[in-house]
């Protein structure tokens, strides 16, 4: 139960924190990387947005498993409308378990899409 | 359930009662949590001008822009890590009450004030100093400098404020409120002094980045 | 019925004379009751409502017929200006944090109050002043007229000379204030001040929304008084930040508006949602479809929306690589909505749901909500959003998500709530044709706004040619205004003869899942004789709980009547951890929110000194606010 506990908070933050991470890193590169000032920078979007793309990925896919794994610790016990502190890890990690998928679809989304679109083109 | 089994913590009336209170309730107090929300939000703000900082400079071709010096990094960066010093006492000031120690939090707490007061004294020189050398309304460059670093030495002052009130309230004995009004006072340091090293860092970092 | 019957007398006159309020006007001066601020909140709001309709109305006779002369250019500016700030920042977000959380939330939580009862108040008075400062602005002709999102450079010196703007930029930073510290009450008193054993999986998702509601408001609001400050700074002290020459940048101001923007779009409808789901249950007599994913939904679609502001900017010149990331982020943020309909739609199915009025508002938000989130979800595409930038057809889509999203579960819980607050019963055949006429009314006024939008009608133009072939949509939308106006004055009719003449509505005419019906209507100033036992999501329903509060009131448990208290609980599962002793009335906060008011007064006519002289006059107050402490009051 302790670790299905500190599982479930793994499960529920580290996903948002991740897509937070990226997508402010990862718009600032591509707007740094079409600037004026890049001359001095030197900054190549394509390198940051690959490394973004790859540590993000791995860590939501951590955050995910570690919700399956509070999820699944619990589940045999109870489920969601069962008393805290088992209801409420019930919760938290079937919640997780949906918002999870969804940050690893913005994060492929919009990573593959920086890389492979032309680079600096107006919109 | 009982209401029994759970301490009346705004009615304990001395310092060993309101420690032992404070050491049997469950989690952080409300106050404490206060605290954090206005960390969250000033903090915020302070991010959305660091924000700016680094938008406007990584648009600009030149900076600073021609003609204004690149800004200073030592004598900065060593103010910002002795106010970051004052972290130590606070958190001491912070144990010490809550171990019901009164004259420990209230030495801790001056100790800090005097070490914090003493920076700002300087700091406020320092920048009406640069501002009689660069107007704020030269440029975006200092229009930006000036907010950010005039912003981050307002947090510090609010924490003086802040600090000499307590010291004032402690005078006359140790309450519930006085407990949580420490270490949120605490908090509101450490949040000012990380912030201060940021800002003094993003403004220096001319030189480094 | 499932309430609190047979009070043991002594207890309950021992708690009524120990929360008794100061009586008369002075007591609603210095209340810090949380149901007599949300009451403050509703009566201004709703005055505030009104004078934003008449800024629609009397847009909408000028567009009726091609080449109106009803006004002139320079009036209409201020109208569209006006109308946007008063309904975003002055309607809904106070009407539904304000008015609906602050009275609920505590109800609802089996709480006495908000955790800051006294910063409550002074939320209501910063509130209050900092409309009273907008509208004196504009009634003294200097009301701001760059439009609710005040776009740079339009709305520097430059090209605004007169003193509009300024009062735009510092109202909102005024107004910003108040919501901030509501923000943080809302949060702080659903984290710690739940009835013992209200864990997270038992709290109601109204509480939910309200939670994310007020994340949103907490980290969206700093960015736009940062975005106002450089405003203010550029307008009246001659700094560079928005100016082009001097290194600064005109798309500085976007980023953080809509920084702010977005989120905050998210934040008026959000609340709205928790209304919804608060309903539903109740007339439908079953639990809601899904607890954890709308719960998560709902905290979702605000923290997702902190990703999306640049889908406001696809027509300023951003390089692609930088656009797909708002476009990604964008077209995700819809699925945690659709999980919400898919949950209100299915718990209609599958419930027995009785059609009274709060249901037909419900049931019309569903419908007038779908259409403006899939014309929403339109604009993901970006070609099509750079060909309906800035004309009518953006005009409706958020029309008809903030009027039908917002609004309508605004009215619904209006009529919802109306037994609880008055305790009577309103009068429903006049509540069912108030819906008609509203809902028939805003569907004439905003649909044809998306085809004349597609013809090419931009935004804020004040008049139009009779070849454009305009004109029979207009007069449409404007007929369509009139009955949405009419609605709404024969709603608040409804309300106010049911006031007078409306059936003694007992403490729970609808046998509603949550709290606030175990006990009376309207609840005692103490909210609850007995601090609430709670098992579940659905307290009310749980019969065995409110027998168990009914024993312990004989018995003199968990009556908490020592002093003015109420009972604080752990974060994630409400374990019972402190009683404490809550502040009572207190003149501070209406002191502290007028020097406040003269602080923005000082620095909006240009006298510095006299701002300074009442930012020590507030810094006073505080002291004066902090030198009882509650248990010493």
């Amino acid at each position: 139960m302790r670790r299905a506990a500190f599982l479930q908070w793994i499960g529920l933050l580290v996903a948002p924190l991740t897509w937070i991470a990226q997508h402010a890193i990862g718009q600032g590169i591509s707007q740094v990387s079409c600037s004026e000032a890049n001359k001095t920078w030197g900054v190549s979007n394509t390198e940051w947005q690959i490394v973004l793309l790859v540590v993000a990925g791995l860590l939501i896919l951590l955050s995910e498993g570690a919700a399956i794994v509070a999820y699944r610790a619990t589940r045999a016990q109870g489920d969601y409308d069962s008393p805290p502190p088992l209801g409420r890890i019930q919760l938290i990690s079937i919640a997780s378990m949906c918002t999870n998928v969804l940050f690893l679809v913005i994060v492929l989304l919009d990573g593959i899409a920086s890389i492979v679109d032309i680079a600096c083109r107006q919109s | 359930m009982s209401e029994l089994a759970v301490p009346r913590t705004t009615q304990a009336r001395n310092a060993r009662a309101v420690a032992r209170a404070a050491a049997e309730r469950i989690g952080f107090p409300a106050g404490w949590w206060g605290m954090l929300m206005l960390i969250a939000s000033e903090g915020t703000l302070m991010g959305s001008f660091v924000a700016t900082y680094w938008y406007l400079r990584l648009r600009a071709p030149h900076w600073p822009p021609a003609g204004i010096p690149d800004p200073k990094v030592v004598v900065p960066m060593a103010m910002a890590g002795v106010l970051l010093t004052t972290s130590v006492p606070m958190q001491l000031a912070s144990l010490a009450v809550r171990a019901g120690r009164l004259t420990a939090t209230r030495l801790w707490l001056l100790l800090a004030f005097v070490v914090q007061s003493g920076y700002l004294a300087y700091e406020l020189a320092d920048y009406m100093d640069e501002l009689h050398r660069t107007a704020m309304t030269r440029d975006a460059y200092s229009s930006i400098y000036f907010l950010l670093l005039g912003a981050d030495h307002a947090h510090v002052f609010i924490g003086l404020l802040l600090e000499l009130w307590l010291l004032l309230k402690l005078v006359r004995g140790l309450t519930m409120y006085r407990l949580n009004a420490t270490v949120a006072i605490a908090w509101y340091w450490h949040f000012v002094n990380l912030l201060t090293v940021i800002v003094i860092g993003t403004l220096t970092s001319v030189n480094v980045v | 019925m499932t309430t609190i019957e047979l009070p043991t007398r002594q207890r309950v006159d021992r708690l009524e004379r120990m929360w008794q309020p100061e009586p008369g006007v002075l007591g609603w001066l210095t209340t810090t009751d949380h149901k007599r601020i949300g009451l403050l909140y509703f009566w201004t709001t709703l005055v505030l409502f009104g004078l934003g309709g008449a800024e629609a109305l009397t847009m909408r006779t000028q567009l009726a017929s091609p080449n109106n002369n009803v006004v002139g250019p320079s009036t209409y500016d201020q109208l569209f200006t006006m109308h946007g700030v008063t309904m975003i920042f002055f309607f809904i977000i106070p009407m539904t944090t304000g008015a609906f959380g602050n009275y609920l939330i505590p109800l609802m939580i089996g709480a006495r109050d908000m955790a800051f009862p006294r910063m409550n108040a002074l939320s209501f008075w910063v509130f209050l002043a900092s409309g009273l400062f907008l509208y004196i602005g504009f009634a003294a002709g200097s009301g701001p007229d760059g439009a609710w999102f005040g776009y740079v450079p339009l709305t520097t010196r430059a090209f605004d000379p007169g003193r509009g703007e300024d009062f735009y930029a510092l109202a909102i930073i005024f107004n910003g204030i108040s919501s901030s510290l509501a923000s943080a009450n809302f949060i702080v008193t659903m984290f710690k001040m739940r009835a013992p054993g209200m864990s997270f999986n038992r709290m109601p998702t109204f509480c939910y929304a309200f939670l994310a509601a007020s994340f949103g408001l907490l980290f969206a609001l700093p960015a736009l008084s940062a975005d106002c400050i450089y405003l203010w700074l550029d307008r009246n002290h001659g700094t560079h930040f928005f100016d082009v020459a001097k290194g600064g940048s005109t798309l500085l101001w976007q980023h953080l508006f809509w920084f702010f923007g977005h989120p905050e779009v998210y934040i008026l409808i959000v609340p709205a949602f928790g209304i919804a789901t608060a309903i539903i249950p109740a007339f439908t007599q079953r639990k809601i479809v899904a607890y954890p994913l709308i719960a998560i939904a709902e905290l979702l679609v605000v923290f997702i929306g902190f990703g999306v502001w640049a889908h406001h900017m696809f027509t300023v010149g951003l390089p692609t690589i930088t656009v797909v990331f708002f476009a990604a982020a964008t077209a995700m943020v819809v699925i945690p909505s659709a999980i919400q309909v898919f949950s209100w739609c299915m718990s209609l199915i599958t419930g027995m749901p009785r059609f009274k009025t709060p249901l037909l508002f419900i049931a019309g938000f569903i419908f007038m909500f779908v259409n403006g989130g899939l014309t929403g979800l339109m604009f993901v595409a970006i070609p099509f959003d750079q060909q309906v930038h800035n004309t009518y057809f953006v005009i409706a889509h958020f029309h008809y998500i903030i009027f039908g999203a917002a609004v309508f579960p605004i009215f619904g819980g209006m009529y919802y709530w109306f037994p609880k607050v008055t305790g009577k019963l309103y009068l429903e055949r006049p509540g069912q044709i108030s819906f008609w006429l509203i809902f028939v009314g805003t569907n004439l006024l905003f649909f044809p706004m998306y085809i004349v939008g597609l013809l090419g009608m931009p935004r804020e133009i004040y008049t139009y040619a009779p070849s454009t072939g305009w004109s029979a949509y207009n007069l449409a939308e404007t007929i369509g205004g009139y009955l949405t106006a009419f609605g709404i004055l024969a709603l608040l009719g409804n309300l106010v003869v049911s006031y007078r003449r409306g059936e003694p509505a007992g403490p729970d005419p609808w046998n509603g899942p949550t709290l606030e019906w175990a006990t009376s209507s309207p609840p005692p100033e103490y909210n609850f004789a007995v601090i609430p036992t709670v098992t579940s999501a659905y307290a009310n329903w749980d019969v065995a709980d409110r027998e168990r509060d009914a024993r312990n009131l004989a018995d003199g448990a968990m009556v908490l009547d020592q002093g003015h208290e109420t009972a604080v609980s752990s974060v994630a599962d409400g374990r019972f951890s402190e009683i404490v002793e809550m502040p009572h009335s207190s003149p501070w906060p209406p002191i502290l929110a007028f020097c406040l008011a003269m602080v923005f007064t000082g620095l909006v006519i240009g006298k510095i000194g006299l701002a300074a002289i009442f930012a020590l006059l507030c810094l006073v107050s505080l002291g004066g606010w902090h030198w009882k402490e509650p248990q010493e009051a």
